[in-house]
């Protein structure tokens, strides 16, 4: 049961406050986040910035449920992960986040369908309908046939990031969390792909959290987090961003 | 999911093949030393399977398998056939003995004596004779019990006696026919006909005749009567009748099927060539480990990325340990498959020669739970580093 949160922050998709994960103990411990707050609305794009090790990866581990925090409140959709079991954690994930990877992370062995079919399987959808729903998704983002029944091995690093964001998409989850989503790509194909991520994956209900270096794209962005030493320094509207991106709102 | 599975087995035909060689190699080498075993163990108790018609043996107290064997008083037939139940009882006359060819060699040879009247348990003979023939003046029936080249005579005459004081034995031979003479202890004996007898184990040249010329030309012993081939009135349990004649003539009794098994028993625990069959089932379990193990092991370790990722995307370590356990599953069913149809080719192989080779119910039973096994084991190294798996450190692509 997800514990009583205010009404007037009942449609926050996310809200984080005082978010601290720390690695290691003693001398050696690593306080990766120092505190974070956070709200985010649904159909937000947030993209979280900053420099290496400021804590981006933490923070959105923390958020889709695979690291957990050591202080502060943080709740997901409603949900506080610290009075859930892991299992039913590994069930909230299955139902509600999609990831799309900094490295793609498709299944070489599986087509372009199938892996963009991988969360319906998870979730218990039998093969050939899981494929079909995974092929229409395909479909609205501009796939042949032949190019669905492809190995990953023969698409391109654009084609193989929208099959990412189509298995990111297949099961309507409401909060999508992407890595590093065009850091393998050209300018054409970044932009593309966020193009893509608004078009598609952006919905009144559901949330995208991004974490990237790549000022490329900041445009895309509703609101832009900034992050440094495990904490967030300012939150912007891209057309304040501070290296001076155009804002296209 | 398992279909994800399999499909990520199935695509990395390296290992998909190294995981197959290892299963198929223990399947095929545990089912073979099964086999082969099944073959020792068949030949052990050929006497018994020769003798279809017996339904009971009864034998020395002390004896509880067809070999070693302690002969048994004349009177024993006769104390048998007293006993109710008993429709017949036949003697039966095992001696080992050395023959002598016409060249001078010598070559041993395991005697069986059959009841002169009904020649009960003597074995088909080649080329359609019938054993009348046995009832002639010191005939007998040869066979080769499982050897080669032993039951050889010289062809030319010069070679054969008299040959003068030297044995002509490197001399060109052919087999053993019928007409040919034998010495046995100084008597002459004349070979009627050559046997289609099961083998033996350990091998072994066979020499049928009847149970007073047996006597005849052996050494003479107090005791040669080996065993009492006793039939059952019908509709009544050979187990029934081989108690009561344990108790009516303290000897002991055993229904054929009680005896084969005994028989078997004691080859299991007295041969040393069933230590043969242990260690090559060992080396292969050993081998299997290995193979299996290490490539399910690589298998595993080298998509651990992919397993973290279907974990963060909502597959359960229950679920992905299913996955595992699948990989196996079907390994293990290809590689039996394989390895069972590999031995069954083997067996087509020596069904020509007289290796002892039997396919029997337990040796694909035993090869089967040699990849169970080893399967599980493999599984279960494998799922060490997916139980120690961190999604969250391949969410930034590490």
């Amino acid at each position: 049961m997800p514990n009583p949160i205010e009404p007037a922050k009942a449609a926050e998709v996310i809200r984080c406050a005082g978010v601290i994960k720390t690695y290691g103990e003693g001398n050696a411990a690593v306080q990766a986040l120092r505190g974070v707050d956070l709200a985010i609305r649904p159909g937000e794009l947030l993209m979280l910035e900053g420099p290496s090790g400021c804590g981006k990866t933490t923070l959105i581990s923390i958020l889709a449920g695979l690291l957990e925090r050591d202080g502060g409140d943080c709740r997901v959709l409603g949900h506080d992960y610290q009075q859930m079991s892991a299992q039913e954690i590994t069930r909230f994930r299955a139902r509600n986040i999609g990831f799309v990877f900094q490295a793609f992370n498709l299944i070489p062995a599986l087509t372009a369908a199938e892996n963009a079919a991988v969360p319906l399987f998870i979730n218990g959808v039998k093969r050939r309908p899981a494929i079909e729903r995974a092929g229409e998704v395909l479909r609205e983002m501009g796939f042949d046939n032949r190019m669905m029944h492809s190995l990953p091995a023969g698409l391109s690093g654009g084609q193989q990031q929208r099959v990412a964001i189509a298995r990111a998409l297949v099961h309507n989850p409401r909060l999508i969390v992407c890595d590093e989503p065009t850091s393998a790509l050209d300018k054409g194909s970044g932009h593309l792909i966020m193009e893509l991520m608004r078009r598609f994956a952006l919905g009144k209900d559901r949330v995208l959290i991004v974490v990237t270096h790549d000022s490329r794209i900041f445009e895309f962005a509703d609101r832009i987090a900034r992050m440094e030493d495990g904490h967030i320094i300012g939150i912007d509207e891209p057309s304040r961003a501070p290296n001076g991106t155009t804002s296209k709102s | 999911m398992y279909f994800v599975a399999l499909r990520m087995l199935l695509g990395d035909r390296l290992k998909y093949g190294g995981l197959l060689f290892g299963i198929t190699f223990t399947s095929f080498l545990v089912t073979f030393a099964a086999a082969y075993f099944g073959g020792m163990m068949t030949r052990s108790f050929a006497l018994i399977a020769e003798n279809s018609r017996t339904d009971v043996w009864v034998m020395d107290p002390a004896v509880s398998a067809v070999e070693p064997n302690f002969n048994l008083p004349d009177s024993a037939l006769n104390r048998v056939r007293s006993v109710a139940g008993v429709q017949s009882a036949m003697p039966l006359l095992l001696a080992t003995t050395d023959a002598r060819l016409p060249n001078g060699r010598f070559q041993s040879f395991e005697i069986i004596g059959v009841d002169d009247a009904t020649l009960t348990g003597l074995p088909p003979l080649k080329g359609g004779l019938t054993p009348a023939g046995l009832r002639t003046p010191d005939a007998v029936i040869v066979d080769a019990g499982g050897t080669e080249g032993k039951l050889e005579t010289p062809i030319r005459k010069a070679d054969q006696w008299p040959y003068g004081n030297q044995p002509h034995l490197n001399v060109p031979t052919r087999p053993l026919a019928g007409g040919d003479e034998m010495l046995v202890n100084d008597n002459r004996v004349r070979v009627a006909g050559v046997a289609e007898a099961l083998p033996r184990f350990p091998p072994r040249p066979l020499l049928f005749t009847t149970y007073s010329t047996a006597q005849r030309i052996l050494p003479t012993e107090r005791r040669r009567l080996t065993f009492v081939l006793a039939t059952v009135v019908p509709g009544i349990n050979p187990r029934e009748v081989a108690t009561r004649i344990e108790a009516v003539t303290g000897l002991h009794a055993r229904a054929s099927e009680d005896f084969k098994t005994d028989t078997v028993n004691w080859m299991i625990q007295n041969s040393e060539d069933v230590g043969d069959a242990i260690t090559m089932l060992t080396i292969a379990m050993l081998v299997g480990f290995g193979v299996t193990g290490v490539m399910m092991f690589m298998f595993t370790h080298e998509n651990l990325k992919f397993y973290a990722v279907l974990n963060a995307m909502g597959a359960t370590s229950r679920m992905i340990l299913s996955m595992i356990f699948a990989q196996a599953g079907l390994c293990a069913v290809v590689g039996t498959g394989l390895g069972l149809g590999l031995c069954a080719m083997a067996g087509e192989c020596f069904d020509a020669t007289d290796f002892p080779y039997r396919m029997m119910w337990f040796a694909p039973v035993v090869g089967g739970i040699a990849v169970v096994l080893i399967s599980m084991v493999a599984a279960g190294f494998s799922i060490w580093p997916i139980l120690k798996m961190r999604p969250a450190s391949f969410l930034a692509g590490r």
